[in-house]
C-alpha cells in the first residue's frame, strides 16, 4: 500500500517535472517584440548576405578601368 | 500592442549550422581595393536587407547590393564627407529599386506566385535561402508587400538604428514631422496587416 502510493507521488513528480520543462522550453521558443522597428531590427539581423556577393563585387572592381589620369583625359579628347 | 512568435529551434540550428560551415571554411576575402572593402564589410548587411524586402527577391537582391556597391565605388570621388556614407548608400539602393521597380521584367516577377518563389528558395543551400522559407521572414514580407509604398519605405529604414529621424527625412525628401506622423500612421498599418498574416 505505502509501496503503491510512494510509486504514484514519484510519478506525479516526473509528470509535473515534464510538464514544467516543456513550459521552459516554450517560453525560450516563444520571441515577443514590443514595437515594429524591433521586429524588423530582429528579421534585419537574421539576414546573411551571401558571401557569393562580396566575391562578384570584388571581380567587378578588379575588372574595373582604372581612372585616367588628367593627360590621358586630356589627349583622350581630340 | 506585442508580437510573439514562436521560433522553431530546429530551422535556428539549420542556419547556424551552414553559416558556422560557411565562415569556418571560407578564406577572408583579399580586396582589390581594401578601403572600399571595409565600407563593404561595414554596410553591406543594411543595403542587402532593404534591396531583399524591397524587391521580394534573394536573387536580385543580391544583383542589387552588387550594383550598388560597384556604382559607389566608380562613384567615390563624387561622395562628399559631410554626409553619411549609409546615408549615400542608402540613396543609391532606393533609387536602384525604384529603377527596377519600374522596369518591365520586374513587373512580370513581381506577378509570380508567392509559393513559387518559396519554393525555388527552399530547394538551395544558401543560408538566407533556408531564412526565407521561415514563418517570420514570410510574414514580414507578406505584411511589408502589403503596405503602400512610403509606409514600406520608411520602416525599412527604421529598422537600421544608425538612421537618425532627420536622415530618414533627407533620403525620402520630407521633413522630420512629416516622416514622425507617416511613420506613426505606418506602424499601426503594419501592426493591422502583420496580425492578418497569423
Amino acid at each position: 500500500m505505502n509501496n503503491d502510493s510512494s510509486k504514484l507521488r514519484h510519478t506525479q513528480k516526473q509528470a509535473s517535472a515534464s510538464e514544467q520543462q516543456q513550459q521552459q522550453q516554450q517560453k525560450a521558443e516563444a520571441k515577443e517584440f514590443s514595437s515594429v522597428e524591433e521586429l524588423l531590427r530582429h528579421d534585419a539581423a537574421e539576414i546573411v548576405v551571401p558571401p557569393g556577393v562580396a566575391v562578384k563585387l570584388n571581380q567587378s572592381i578588379a575588372n574595373s578601368p582604372k581612372p585616367k589620369v588628367w593627360w590621358q583625359r586630356f589627349f583622350s579628347r581630340e | 500592442m506585442t508580437f510573439r512568435l514562436e521560433i522553431c529551434p530546429i530551422d535556428v540550428e539549420l542556419i547556424a549550422e551552414t553559416v558556422e560551415t560557411e565562415t569556418t571554411t571560407a578564406s577572408p576575402l583579399r580586396w582589390a581595393s581594401p578601403e572600399f572593402g571595409a565600407i563593404y564589410e561595414e554596410h553591406s548587411k543594411p543595403i542587402f536587407y532593404l534591396t531583399l524586402r524591397m524587391l521580394r527577391d534573394p536573387s536580385a537582391a543580391e544583383d542589387a547590393t552588387h550594383d550598388v556597391f560597384l556604382k559607389a565605388f566608380h562613384k567615390m570621388n563624387t561622395f562628399r564627407n559631410e554626409s553619411n556614407i549609409r546615408t549615400w548608400l542608402y540613396r543609391i539602393a532606393i533609387n536602384h529599386c525604384h529603377n527596377i521597380a519600374k522596369s518591365w521584367h520586374n513587373r512580370h516577377i513581381q506577378s509570380s506566385d508567392d509559393a513559387q518563389l518559396l519554393d525555388r528558395g527552399a530547394t538551395e543551400a544558401n543560408p538566407l535561402r533556408v531564412l526565407e522559407t521561415k514563418e517570420l521572414g514570410q510574414r514580414i514580407q507578406n505584411t511589408l508587400d502589403a503596405l503602400p509604398e512610403e509606409y514600406r519605405l520608411l520602416l525599412l529604414l527604421l529598422a537600421d538604428e544608425k538612421l537618425s529621424y532627420e536622415e530618414i527625412a533627407a533620403l525620402t525628401g520630407q521633413t522630420s514631422d512629416a516622416v514622425r506622423g507617416k511613420l506613426h500612421r505606418a506602424r499601426k498599418t503594419f501592426q493591422i496587416h502583420f496580425k492578418k498574416t497569423e
